[in-house]
């Protein structure tokens, strides 16, 4: 399950902060993309990944470079190729969102809440908090600090 | 928050087979929705025109390191289009460009706050083909 940090300052110390997805992503992640890849393009962006560096657009077919996928798209790789790093997470929508909490792990921040309707399990780290939430309205409440 | 366009109420333009062709019916418009609908490749069609159209300004995240609520205070009588908005716009510019009323926004991005906007300022992409073209237009968004 996908880790949520809501403070800048919660971030442990040896993690790296990515704020910027669309930069990290055309630096790093997209070399090292495989195949497993492609499905998150295609339920994100609904385009086919056909080769290491290329993406088939779903307007008009066009073929495009990677670094045209969507921000959403790119933050959800970034978080998958990347596990030892924390992404900002507020470019993701709905659909982003929905793959990003499915992950089997990831480090992710927002200091307002993200959370897609059919949520399963986080991991949240807070100051004086470590624990797993199961609950959309519980998640909705630690994050808006209602507990 | 409902006010008229003070810059325009339609903009179009044409990037190749790509055609723009949006209606504004509010001085800031939040363009939200889905990842991958288009509204980044949207931006860069209208950034395009930026070169030969003097209403109209753009900005994204290579525009971090400018000071943006600076940039806002210098300029008026402009379509300004920022896309990136959750991350590039802090509180502080926000609470500006809600009581900016010498310039109209585009905003795209998914975090409404301090821009004390509603509903009727919230819109999503929408695309179509006509002919041998895709037209993007904006809906409200539901």
């Amino acid at each position: 399950m996908i880790t949520i940090y809501k403070e800048k300052k919660d971030i442990p110390a040896n993690k790296e902060y990515i704020e910027w997805n669309d930069i990290f992503f055309n630096q790093h992640t997209a070399s090292k993309m495989d195949e497993r890849a492609s499905q998150i393009i295609k339920e994100i962006d609904c385009a086919e990944h056909i080769s290491k560096y290329k993406i088939q657009s779903r307007f008009e077919e066009t073929v495009l470079d990677i670094d045209r996928l969507s921000a959403g798209c790119k933050t959800v790789l970034n978080v998958m190729y990347n596990p030892d790093k924390v992404f900002c997470m507020k470019e993701c929508g709905s659909n982003a969102l929905e793959i990003l909490y499915s992950l089997p792990k990831g480090l992710v921040y927002s200091d307002y809440a993200l959370i897609p309707f059919n949520m399963k399990e986080v991991r949240i780290q807070s100051q004086n908090t470590d624990r797993v939430i199961d609950s959309y309205e519980e998640l909705k409440r630690w994050w808006c600090n209602e507990e | 928050m409902k006010s008229s366009p003070v810059v325009m109420n339609h903009f179009t333009t044409v990037h190749t087979s790509f055609l723009i062709d949006f209606t504004f019916t509010n001085n800031i418009t939040i363009l939200t929705g889905d990842s991958g609908t288009g509204k980044t490749a949207a931006f860069s069609f209208i950034k395009e025109r930026m070169a030969i159209d003097w209403d109209i300004l753009c900005l994204n995240y290579l525009d971090n390191q400018s000071c943006i609520k600076n940039l806002l205070s210098q300029v008026k009588s402009k379509l300004i289009v920022i896309d990136n908005a959750d991350i590039l716009l802090d509180d502080d510019t926000r609470k500006y460009i809600s009581l900016d009323d010498k310039n109209q926004y585009l905003i795209i991005g998914r975090n409404p706050r301090n821009l004390f906007t509603s509903k009727d300022n919230l819109f999503e992409l929408a695309s179509e083909k006509v002919g041998e073209q895709t037209k993007f237009t904006i809906k409200p968004y539901l």
